[in-house]
């Protein structure tokens, strides 16, 4: 160990150095320090500090050639820990308890971010749920675990004929943005208060349902963002949905027309030239929802719109078994088994229970991408398609300090990632 | 003058990294009595730097009580920029070592007076007592820090222009574009440099031996501004052997064997005890014969006493002209004394009126 690495008698400022790591920065492991502030709980410009505020860090943590990447975003995740965003509870100041427990569960498997995702349910739901689901970062306290960036609403706005296990009863039409604020409620789609936040971050439609199309322009431009999916849009649906600002598509090849060499369907528009538009898209690398081929292929189509997500149901975090579970209509039972749900008696897919660094790890696997890619596209590639670039998912001075440590190892051939610890806001929550 | 010559980049490097480790760790520094070290910057002294921070890392040493100057930094350019000297010694040094930055100094090349800034520059050496050790580098031309050939050898830190080979050189770092090299820079002066307790340069490379050739076998010529270090009463010239190419085969030899027989007879080429540890009290007390050892009881540069005459501790350096006082001729004239008259004999004017009129 360096000798006298921080004397007591110098008053403490919260600055970290991690030292002796390789740093996340774009397509590369770097080797680097890296400070981080637990006061501002931003990423240090450690020069600038060094020769301005005239401060060394409290702290020096030598990671002994770890990876320190940003914390993982999660885009589509249905629950954790047993909770259910879509559930609808009779005392609804316990679902603000519920959420704030999972965050801090949820942060131990390194998401430090994420999309609290509502499937298609009832507008009486979104309306109780989603003021609890909006942006929870603000006062920037690392104790609270995993940050809501702001609710996914996937549905129900969506096609019936590619519902997946939604409940089709509950799905609907919108042909104006009113049809949108009654179901959602209009105070969760519009800035409200002085800080200006929107509780709905994304919204998953169908674009050839009723005229979602011409709704697409309003949503982007109070700057919640429209994602295809459960669809049943043909190539030129997609290219036109595109063409009108959507920016991300939900589970490519999940619920939706699958690639056909005379109509390439949604998949379709990942294949345009690289200088037009092209929206980022979400895969589950679950082994189950898709052949690792077919991720492959998807991701050599468009590597920089590459997300990996879970699209987790509640049972994430919980010991295999048989789990009652209701669409909002009837009960039924989904079948954990490892990291698959299915729906009892039957061969649909429900969901999945598998963690990010899960699906990463399956990435790495079948892809032997390298490890620079397959972070990316949980931290940095997410970031951009939220508008959050050099606030999440980057390691640049300014960005928040939300990290992971991870160490590798070597399991086959591929490498795999383990995640050793998390740090939120500069501070240090998981070990 | 002590010449190391060692095989290759990497031993030289090693033997200087090593000295400064050794110097610092003998002198003993506390808050009190810091280490006061003077830094270059450039591709020579890299390995150096290396090497001093895997050494920290190991636990050999720590700079905690050293305080550091740097020689130099371009005019002009951002200081975060990746270019500049600061960029430079966070990236190879600063930010690896625990050196606190309040002990750190480097010319502020965005100083709104830069004339200023260097007297400031110049004031924080003296207020810490000095420098123990400069560690420098050359250029291809034996510039040593900014100070270009023809360079006064009695210059203290100032705005410099860079020569034309320099920033040719330096367009290496700057895209190859040498529009894009800053054309000035502020330095610390040949002076400066030379009033530094003890002096250590690196020089590793082929293309620096006509330099070195210059600077060790040729007279002090500010052409060649490393020359100067002949003044000094311990500078130390650490080689590799490709830059003693264009050397003597004799001179090679010579310091060569300097080293040999120094190490047979069992002591090093130290310096002095009392430039070693600087003003820390435990220096035990040597008696040494005055007559036959002045140099080592008073360490006292050669310059300072070749150089004494001119008005180069002060700066700015001008010559001094007379403040004009605007006067008349007649001030010039004595005032005459009332107690001599002009005429002579008063009385006989008195008379010759009379005279006339008789």
């Amino acid at each position: 160990m360096p000798i006298a690495l921080s004397p007591p008698t110098r008053p403490q400022n919260g600055l970290t150095k991690f030292t002796n790591c390789r740093l996340l920065r774009g397509d590369k492991l770097v080797d680097e320090d890296l400070w981080v502030s637990s006061v501002s709980g931003k990423v240090i410009h450690s020069q600038a500090s060094f020769y301005d505020e005239l401060v060394l860090p409290d702290k020096t943590i030598n990671l002994g050639g770890r990876i320190v990447a940003p914390g993982m975003i999660e885009c589509q995740l249905n629950g954790a820990f047993g909770f259910n965003f879509s559930t609808l509870l009779d005392d609804m100041s316990q679902y603000g308890k519920k959420v704030k427990e999972v965050n801090r569960l949820l942060v131990q498997t390194g998401v430090t971010s994420y999309l609290p995702t509502i499937t298609s349910q009832r507008p009486e739901l979104y309306q109780k749920a989603l003021p609890h689901l909006g942006p929870s970062g603000r006062n920037r306290v690392a104790e609270d675990g995993a940050e809501s960036l702001g609710a996914h609403c996937e549905g129900p706005f969506l096609s019936p004929s590619k519902n997946g296990v939604h409940n089709v009863d509950v799905m609907r039409e919108a042909h104006t943005f009113a049809d949108l604020e009654e179901c959602y409620g209009a105070e969760n789609l519009n800035a409200s208060g002085e800080d200006g936040v929107i509780p709905v971050k994304m919204v998953t439609a169908a674009p050839e349902r009723g005229q979602m199309m011409s709704l697409i322009p309003e949503l982007r431009s109070k700057g919640i963002i429209y994602s295809i999916g459960h669809s049943e849009a043909t190539y030129e649906d997609a290219s036109a949905a595109v063409g009108k600002g959507a920016t991300m598509i939900t589970h490519l090849f999940n619920a939706m027309r699958p690639l056909h060499h005379r109509n390439p369907g949604i998949f379709g528009v990942l294949g345009i030239a690289e200088s037009q538009e092209r929206p980022f898209f979400g895969i589950i690398s679950d082994g189950i929802h898709l052949h690792p081929t077919t991720i492959k292929i998807a991701f050599n189509a468009h590597p920089d719109g590459f997300i990996l997500v879970t699209d987790a149901m509640h049972l994430v975090g919980l010991p295999d078994g048989a789990y009652p579970w209701t669409n909002g209509e009837k009960m039924c039972n989904i079948v954990k088994k490892g990291s698959t749900l299915m729906l009892e008696n039957s061969d649909t897919i429900a969901g999945s229970s598998i963690t990010l660094i899960e699906c990463v790890n399956n990435f790495l696997r079948w892809t032997g991408s390298s490890i620079p890619l397959a972070l990316k596209a949980v931290t940095s590639t997410p970031a951009a398609m939220l508008g959050l670039e050099g606030v999440k998912g980057s390691l640049e001075p300014g960005a928040d300090a939300d990290l992971v440590i991870f160490s590798e190892e070597s399991v086959d051939g591929s490498s795999q990632l383990a995640v050793d610890e998390v740090w939120k806001f500069g501070t240090r929550i998981m070990t | 003058m002590r010449l190391i010559i060692r095989d290759d980049a990497e031993a030289s490097s090693a033997y200087v990294a090593q000295y400064v480790v050794d110097r610092i760790k003998a002198f003993n520094p506390s808050p009190q009595n810091p280490f006061v070290l003077g830094l270059p910057t450039g591709s020579s002294p890299l390995i150096v730097y290396r090497m001093l921070v895997e050494k920290y890392k190991a636990g050999h040493i720590s700079f905690e009580n050293v305080v550091t100057f740097n020689m130099d930094e371009y005019v002009g350019i951002p200081r975060d920029h990746p270019e500049s000297y600061h960029s430079f010694m966070w990236k190879h040094f600063f930010s690896h070592v625990n050196i606190h930055p309040s002990n750190v100094h480097i010319l502020n090349g965005n100083a709104p007076n830069l004339e200023a800034e260097c007297i400031a520059y110049e004031e924080a050496i003296r207020a810490v007592g000095g420098i123990d050790l400069f560690l420098a580098g050359i250029g291809e031309d034996g510039h040593i820090a900014f100070n270009e050939p023809g360079s006064s050898l009695a210059s203290r830190t100032r705005v410099k222009t860079l020569a034309y080979d320099t920033i040719l050189a330096n367009s290496r770092f700057f895209d190859n574009d040498v529009n894009k090299v800053p054309r000035m820079a502020l330095t610390v002066g040949v002076q400066t440099v030379l009033e530094a307790r003890e002096v250590v340069v690196i020089i590793l490379g082929q293309r620096k031996s006509l330099a070195l050739q210059r600077c060790i076998e040729q007279g002090v010529n500010h052409m060649w501004t490393l020359s100067s270090l002949q003044l000094h009463p311990h500078p130390m010239i650490v080689v590799d052997e490709d830059a003693t190419a264009e050397l003597q085969v004799k001179t090679v030899k010579y310091f060569k064997s300097i080293e040999k027989v120094a190490l047979e007879q069992g002591f090093e080429q130290i310096l002095p005890s009392k430039v070693r540890t600087g003003n820390a009290a435990s220096v035990p007390k040597t008696h040494v014969d005055e007559v036959s050892s002045p140099t080592i009881l008073a360490p006292q540069p050669t310059t300072s006493r070749l150089l004494r005459a001119t008005p180069a501790t002060e700066y700015p350096v001008r010559s001094v002209s007379p403040e004009l006082v605007p006067d008349r001729m007649a001030s010039r004239i004595p005032e005459p004394a009332l107690n001599n008259r002009l005429t002579p004999n008063p009385d006989e004017q008195v008379l010759r009126p009379a005279g006339i009129a008789a």
